[in-house]
């Protein structure tokens, strides 16, 4: 005689069991909008989350970093802006100058003026945001230059070479500075010579067309330069952009990986608990009845 | 000629045979749901026939035995799948566990705190005389160091936890041993004299089961008894004498290490819970923890090399950012040196405003500072270990059970108790009662008429 097992409770059991767990697996997902909770969920995608994660945060600052420092490129361009706007009153002074026809006193008065462009063009050198001198290279909290009356061009460089570079985005750096030594008192354009040769020319009635040359060579260099700080910006906005398009392919990795799909989850849970009761409706018809009941 | 009396005497046993079938019946019934019984059954066999003249007459049956339905084998396959899922089970438990303390699949500590200090340093190059960024790098990396140290305590303790699991399983192990060699003489007994000894058998295979729970054991059933030995070897139960394992702390380790008989049997032992334990306490956590001591070591000392290069606010050399114990326990032991936002080194040339060093702390991220990984394919590479030795375990311990609760229904399709087969068991023991008391009757009415036979000429 061939014997089955008499009790079928504990497999009834079993299954109700594992349904009941499906069930609370599927709730779980729909909870926590997530398919992958622990990383034994999903060995892989808990692995790759952690890159994920590390380029997410290092966008954000990337993001942060640029729009901190926008603001500083900003200023060093307007400054410049100024400076080629002051050279300009300059050389029409120095053209005006440079008549022949004109008497000490007129001379002396545009004299006066060019002194007070010079005064100008230092405090514009030293431009500071933040209390850092955009103007002195690396020396930041030192003034970029000082008058300095035993000097040639009237001032004095305090500043150094430094150059800082920024990375904007990943691969992408870019120099974030130009030292005032370069953009002011260069070989190929010195402002401040050229401001000083024109003072003293005008006051002393000296080569006068001589230094109005050399402030016209001094503003195109000034004007050159300043192109630097549009250029950096223009990369700026570019890399913000670039690091937006990336936080998206990242969400979206993120949302790939180990995001719940609910539509999914809602029909399994649905065919879960119609399985759970077909079980136990089952178990029920199955079950009632022993050989005793119906002995008399 | 067969004589009445022998009539009788087949009919009286035949009652007591049938009162016996119904004892075991009923028997059977109140075990029904009893956990490890093995039904009983009533063995009846034909008593040797009697001579009567020419002829050979049946003397009705004899009660053999009663006979306990179960498959030896199967319960010694059912005892291996026990230690094998519980072996599963143990570890399982432990290792989700220290998957959690890492963190899940949205993040974790140890990783938020090494992003944020590479962040910092990134943000340092933007603007690194900037006195609350400065600072920020600093509370980045006394968030680094602490999170190391409390990621360490944290999976010491769980060997700890586990240490005093295992102490627990052991002693569990010696109660249930001693059970078992006081059952042995008993069963001994009953089978020397011949007799069922099917319900204490159920007992020791009850005690057996639990035992396989938390240890791998190997039973012996020989003519001169019962012997019981872990399957490396060491003896639990000789006969009737059972033997204690005793746990001892080991010096280099400072965890319980289990002995039998003066051996150490700790690495020995190869299924059950304890193995589970062992396995988790001994091998995997230490593993992990090793790794972390790695990453603590390779990420402090890339942190302070780059560091060093470079020169503070004030135009130092800068010093060491980490206090570093480079291998064993420099995660639990990892600090920041630097006391001031001052001493951060960002400077390449020391200049104030520098950013020259601040890049190549941030370059960090990228290096190679352990075992020839960054420290994103590090945690990377910790994670995909966790989760999948968690999630091998995991389908491991459902296959096991699958198995364990097949062999199960087995054995109940051979020991377990049917109803319906025991109503129709009492059915039928019912009616050759009756039967047999109808003979009984019977008899005693001829018995009277044999007696009467000479009695009525009297008048």
């Amino acid at each position: 005689m061939i014997r089955v097992n008499p009790d079928i409770f504990t497999t009834v059991l079993t299954g109700i069991e594992q349904s009941r767990q499906q069930s609370n697996n599927l709730l779980e997902q729909v909870a926590s909008g997530r398919r992958v909770n622990a990383y034994s969920d999903d060995p892989a995608a808990s692995a790759t989350m952690v890159y994920n994660r590390a380029q997410s945060s290092l966008n954000d600052q990337f993001t942060r970093n640029i729009s901190d420092l926008k603001a500083v490129l900003q200023t060093g361009d307007s400054a410049m802006s100024s400076a080629v706007t002051a050279l300009t009153r300059a050389l029409t002074l120095g053209i005006q100058g440079a008549n022949g026809t004109l008497s000490d006193t007129d001379r002396q008065a545009l004299a006066a003026e060019v002194d007070g462009i010079q005064q100008q063009m230092l405090s514009i050198a030293n431009s500071s945001v933040s209390g850092n001198y955009i103007f002195s290279g690396t020396n930041v909290s030192t003034p970029a230059f000082v008058a300095d009356a035993a000097s040639a061009s009237g001032v004095r460089y305090q500043g150094n070479s430094g150059v800082n570079s920024l990375e904007l985005q990943p691969g992408q750096t870019t120099a974030i500075n130009i030292p005032g030594s370069q953009l002011f008192t260069s070989a190929a354009g010195n402002v401040f010579q050229a401001l000083n040769d024109l003072k003293t020319s005008l006051s002393s009635n000296g080569d006068v067309a001589g230094a109005v040359s050399s402030v016209r060579t001094a503003m195109n260099e000034v004007s050159g330069q300043r192109s630097f700080y549009g250029q950096v910006i223009n990369q700026m906005d570019a890399a913000s952009n670039a690091l937006a398009q990336d936080k998206v392919r990242l969400q979206s990795q993120e949302n790939d990986l180990t995001g719940a799909d609910l539509a999914k989850v809602a029909t399994d849970l649905s065919q879960t608990q119609i399985t759970q009761n077909a079980l136990m409706a089952a178990a029920g018809k199955v079950s009632q009845y022993t050989l005793f009941d119906f002995l008399k | 000629m067969a004589s009445l009396s022998g009539a009788l005497a087949i009919a009286t046993r035949a009652l007591l045979n049938d009162n016996a079938g119904i004892n075991v019946t009923s028997n059977n019934i109140a075990n029904a749901n009893t956990e490890g019984y093995s039904r009983q059954r009533p063995v009846f066999e034909e008593a040797a026939p009697i001579q009567y003249g020419s002829l050979q007459f049946g003397n009705g049956a004899n009660l053999e035995q009663v006979e306990s339905m179960r498959d030896k084998l199967l319960e010694i396959r059912i005892q291996q799948e026990t230690q094998q899922q519980a072996d599963s089970g143990a570890y399982l438990g432990a290792m989700q566990q220290v998957q959690s303390l890492f963190g899940n699949a949205q993040g974790g500590g140890l990783e938020t705190a090494i992003n944020g200090l590479f962040d910092s340093f990134t943000q340092l190059t933007s603007d690194p005389s900037n006195p609350s960024i400065r600072q920020n790098v600093l509370t980045a990396g006394e968030n680094v160091a602490s999170e190391f140290n409390r990621l360490s305590a944290n999976l010491s303790q769980a060997r700890a936890q586990l240490d005093q699991q295992v102490a627990g399983a052991t002693d569990s192990v010696n109660q249930l041993t001693a059970q078992i060699a006081a059952l042995n003489p008993q069963i001994s007994l009953l089978r020397a004299s011949g007799q069922n000894a099917g319900t204490l058998e159920d007992q020791r295979t009850q005690l057996i089961n639990k035992l396989s729970n938390l240890i791998d054991v190997n039973t012996v059933q020989s003519d001169d008894g019962f012997t019981l030995t872990t399957t490396g070897g060491a003896a639990l139960v000789v006969g009737n004498q059972s033997f204690a394992l005793t746990l001892q702390r080991d010096a280099s380790s400072a965890m319980l290490h289990i002995y039998s008989s003066g051996k150490d049997l700790t690495s020995g032992i190869q299924s059950g819970q304890l193995h589970g334990f062992l396995q988790a306490r001994d091998a995997s956590i230490p593993g992990y923890l090793a790794q972390l001591d790695d990453l603590a070591t390779g990420l402090g000392t890339a942190v302070n090399a780059a560091h060093s290069s470079g020169y503070d606010i004030n135009g130092n050399q800068g010093a060491n950012f980490f206090t570093v114990t480079a291998g064993a326990g420099a995660a639990a032991n990892l600090q920041v040196a630097l006391t001031d936002s001052s001493q951060v080194a960002a400077s390449s040339d020391g200049s104030v405003g520098s950013n020259g060093n601040a890049t190549a702390l941030a370059a960090i991220r990228n290096q190679a500072i352990t075992g020839g990984k960054t420290a994103s394919q590090s945690i990377s590479n910790l994670v995909f270990q966790l989760g999948n030795d968690v999630s091998q375990t995991s389908s491991r311990q459902d296959a096991q059970s699958m198995a364990l609760q097949q062999l199960q229904a087995q054995r109940s399709s051979i020991s377990g108790v049917s109803l319906d087969e025991e109503a129709a068991n009492l059915v039928k023991y019912q009616n050759a009662f009756q039967a047999a008391a109808r003979v009984i009757s019977t008899i005693d009415l001829l018995t009277q008429t044999v007696i009467n036979i000479g009695a009525s000429s009297t008048s």
